[in-house]
């Protein structure tokens, strides 16, 4: 394993999908020790997309190779009484277990919080689910979408009005658990020596968002006033421009607040007469006029390419900015130049540009290195030199179906 | 046995300002350490006067909203036009473990708090800097807001409707993202310090943060060479379906609804009696689902459509069809699984008013958060001056009255 701040540091990643998946992964990448446990089918993201040519296969899931870098892997059959054992056997070796199974699913195989607990005293259990581990939603069947559309966020902040609310990007309710629970989880283990041992550390994604998104900016006016707002389709209602508007390739996220700002604008766009109205200063006095603005500024912008209008509105000191493309922001100079993005080489998939570390610690680099692990790759180094099983114990695991059949 | 925070004992000097950096300081003040944000009335932070105000009395002490976006952060209040004011920002870095910054590059430097300048005081000091685009690259001084800045990353290009353009996301998700996330950085730089003796200067580029959330699409680039777009509400590498939104009985009000498995069609089958309708071959597997899903997802919408969105919920939840409503900013306080967790609080600030805010909304069973609401500008003075400081109580007049401490 690559050397890191996290050195040290011994993880079971029992997930699935992205969210403790991609918690996990944030470990693993500052190195962390993280092994990845998965049922003898494999990580249901292993069988979604996207595939190379769409076409299906577990060694070869897009999802799973990106969320599971620098990690090693194992099968285990949670679901037998030998394979609970060897699990439990992983909990108590490790530092913190992260997981985003339902809850009613954990207990159901003997993990619930209360039945773990026991087993390692000083054991952080990271728990990302869309509603939680308590209150009347936390038996239900959910999904990233669900938990994303009971934060609030979609109502208030995404859509045109009357028709329907908009999830933003997407598996941001698991990307917004996973950094979260990973936020909370390293400092409950950071700070074992404080708090006078592990901890459950439940983490919903919907609550998480309903509170340090969505909450923080409504909640007290609405408790205070009753009032509360919807979403309008605009950027922002309260000024002009400030939206997304088309332009000649595409988009650009037109902003201007300060008045320097818009004066900037109006140069890059040629001092049109029309937007020579004193009155126009004035953001505000903008947003008024909003009807009569943006068609004005459309006629502009279909006249101009994206990366045009970003790099002259920018120069005017404007903060107007293209919208990029996925393939755009891949192949951004900006990034390269930063080396963002990392070569990672895999046995099935061959030579593959990854997203690189989210954030850089110069005295102690981090990042994918080793690719996401194949199916049980690490079988036999885990369960030797963890468990100390020998290779007669580890297949007669095999045989028996407690390890699953694949290894 | 200690029920102490975790992080109790780490002191931070918090210079971020607006959103994502108070953000930052929240999550390590709700686990345990001291935060101390530096602010001054010579510059008002303009998240302090944001609308609507406490008992609608205009103040840039009674925000709402700012006092919930900082609940946590502590405040020290100095003025940094003036030397004297800058000198005792280096003495609490003298006493601190973490510094929390979200300027543009170089703004520290001038300043007078670049990361050098910060070790001269402070040897083994852990910076934080999240500028928009990190601190080195071509585009490091890009001007953008919160806002807008998902749309550098590819992401605002994959909302909005199925085949129309991207519609903006109508605040800056990205800032308590970039917040939380960065609090994460923090905490394994801490990690590395007390393994190793050395701070650092975290490079926390919000851009390179977010664009983690593209993953998916991303691969879908660098695997097919295919650029995606918005697609509504379906599934994201197309895995479930139906995947949306459905009206329900009443304005504006929608269900969630998400069927990636055979075994979970066959319960929203059964929950809607098994229509005619749903019986066709157009449906009967995942891809031919997939491959119809406009179609499907119109069914199903003049299915909900009769429905209460609270009680259809139930009723489809009763069957294991993972199903929730959708809510508005008003739901939230109603509704019964955030009042069970005690997600929303209400707190009485130092300024003697009663507001509402969120409380820690990640539980903990061990060590339990103590939330307080955002501060008044200079609510911690006489404990950092006088508490970590030690200074008397004449000199701490005095640079009250040199407006200093301002």
């Amino acid at each position: 394993m690559p050397s890191g701040a996290l050195n040290g540091i011994k993880v079971v990643d029992f997930g699935q999908m992205i969210s403790a998946p991609f918690c996990a992964k944030l470990f693993s990448d500052y190195g962390a020790d993280v092994i990845k446990v998965e049922a003898p089918g494999g990580d249901a993201a292993r069988h979604m997309g996207p595939f190379p040519q769409d076409v299906p296969h577990p060694e070869k899931s897009g999802l799973y190779f990106i969320n599971n870098t620098n990690k090693r892997g194992v099968t285990c059959d949670v679901t037998t009484a030998a394979g609970r054992a060897v699990f439990l056997q992983l909990l108590q070796w490790a530092d913190v277990l992260v997981e985003n199974n339902l809850p009613l699913q954990m207990k159901e195989w003997g993990l619930d919080y209360e039945s773990i607990a026991g087993v390692n005293e000083n054991l952080v259990v990271i728990s990302i689910t869309p509603f939680g581990q308590t209150g009347p939603y936390s038996g239900w069947n959910a999904y990233d979408l669900n938990a994303f559309h009971l934060s609030g966020a979609s109502s208030r902040y995404c859509g045109r009005p009357g028709e329907m609310p908009l999830e933003h990007g997407t598996f941001a309710a698991d990307y917004f658990g996973a950094v979260t629970g990973a936020a909370w989880g390293m400092a409950a283990t950071y700070g074992r020596g404080n708090a006078g041992g592990g901890q459950l550390v439940d983490v919903s994604c919907a609550e998480a968002i309903a509170a340090a998104f969505v909450g923080g900016q409504n909640i007290g006016g609405y408790a205070q006033d009753g009032k509360f707002d919807k979403r309008t389709g605009v950027g922002m209602p309260l000024g002009a421009p400030a939206t997304i508007m088309p332009c000649r390739d595409g988009h650009v996220w037109m902003l201007t607040l300060e008045i320097g700002q818009w004066q900037g604008l109006k140069q890059v766009m040629g001092n049109p007469e029309w937007a020579d109205l004193e009155l126009f200063d004035d953001m505000q006095a903008r947003a008024q006029n909003a009807d009569l603005i943006y068609p004005f500024i459309e006629e502009w912008t279909m006249q101009h390419n994206k990366m045009e209008i970003m790099e002259k509105c920018q120069a005017a000191g404007c903060p107007i900015t293209a919208v990029f493309t996925v393939a755009e922001a891949a192949e951004h100079p900006h990034l390269a130049a930063r080396d963002y993005f990392v070569n990672i080489e895999h046995p099935e998939l061959g030579e593959v540009k990854n997203l690189g570390a989210p954030f850089k610690l110069p005295a102690s680099p981090g990042g994918p290195v080793t690719a996401a692990p194949l199916l049980g790759q690490h079988n036999a180094e885990v369960y030797g030199e963890i468990l100390g099983l020998g290779a007669a114990e580890i297949a007669q695991l095999v045989s028996d179906g407690t390890i699953g059949d694949s290894a | 046995m200690t029920r102490a925070l975790p992080l109790k004992d780490i002191r931070v000097i918090n210079l971020g300002w607006v959103w994502a950096g108070p953000v930052t300081g929240q999550t390590l003040s709700y686990l345990g350490a001291e935060v101390l944000k530096i602010e001054s009335e010579a510059r008002v932070d303009m998240t302090r006067n944001l609308p609507p105000f406490a008992e609608g009395e205009v103040s840039f002490n009674r925000s709402l909203s700012n006092h919930a976006c900082w609940a946590g952060n502590g405040s020290v209040s100095l003025n940094l036009k003036k030397p004297e004011g800058k000198k005792l920002v280096l003495d609490l870095v003298a006493e601190a473990d973490v510094v929390i910054e979200n300027f543009g590059p170089g703004v520290m430097e001038k300043m007078g708090f670049g990361y050098d300048q910060l070790r001269e005081v402070k040897d083994d000091i852990v910076l934080c800097s999240m500028p928009a685009t990190g601190l080195s690259g071509p585009l490091k001084n890009v001007r953008t807001y919160g806002l807008s800045l998902t749309s550098i990353t590819g992401l605002d290009s994959l909302v909005g409707y199925k085949n129309g353009g991207p519609i903006p996301v109508e605040n800056a998700f990205s800032d308590p993202f970039a917040g939380i996330f960065s609090a994460f950085a923090i905490v394994t730089a801490l990690n590395h310090r007390d393994n190793s003796g050395v701070g650092q200067h975290i490079d926390f580029s919000q851009q390179e943060a977010i664009m983690q959330m593209t993953g998916p699409a991303y691969m879908d680039y660098v695997l097919n060479n295919r650029v995606g777009g918005p697609k509504s509400n379906e599934h994201p590498v197309a895995a479930a379906a139906p995947h949306g939104v459905f009206p329900c009985v009443g304005e504006d009000r929608w269900i969630s609804l998400a069927v990636p498995s055979d075994e979970e069609w066959l319960c929203l089958k059964a929950a809607m009696d098994n229509p005619a309708w749903s019986e066709e071959v157009e449906y009967s597997s995942l891809e031919k689902r997939l491959e119809n899903i406009d179609e499907l997802h119109a069914q199903v919408a003049q299915w909900t459509v009769g429905f209460d969105d609270y009680e259809l919920s139930e009723k489809l939840q009763a069957q294991g069809v993972a199903a929730a409503p959708v809510l508005n900013v008003a739901d939230l306080l109603s509704n019964p699984h955030y009042k069970a967790r005690g997600t929303f609080i209400e707190v009485t600030h130092p300024l003697g008013f009663e507001e509402t805010i969120y409380g820690a909304y990640v539980k903990t069973s061990r060590s339990k958060a103590q939330v307080k609401p955002g501060p008044w500008i200079g609510q911690d003075n006489e404990r950092a001056f006088k508490g970590i400081l030690g200074m008397d109580d004449d000199s701490y007049r005095q640079l009250i009255e040199d407006k200093v401490i301002y």
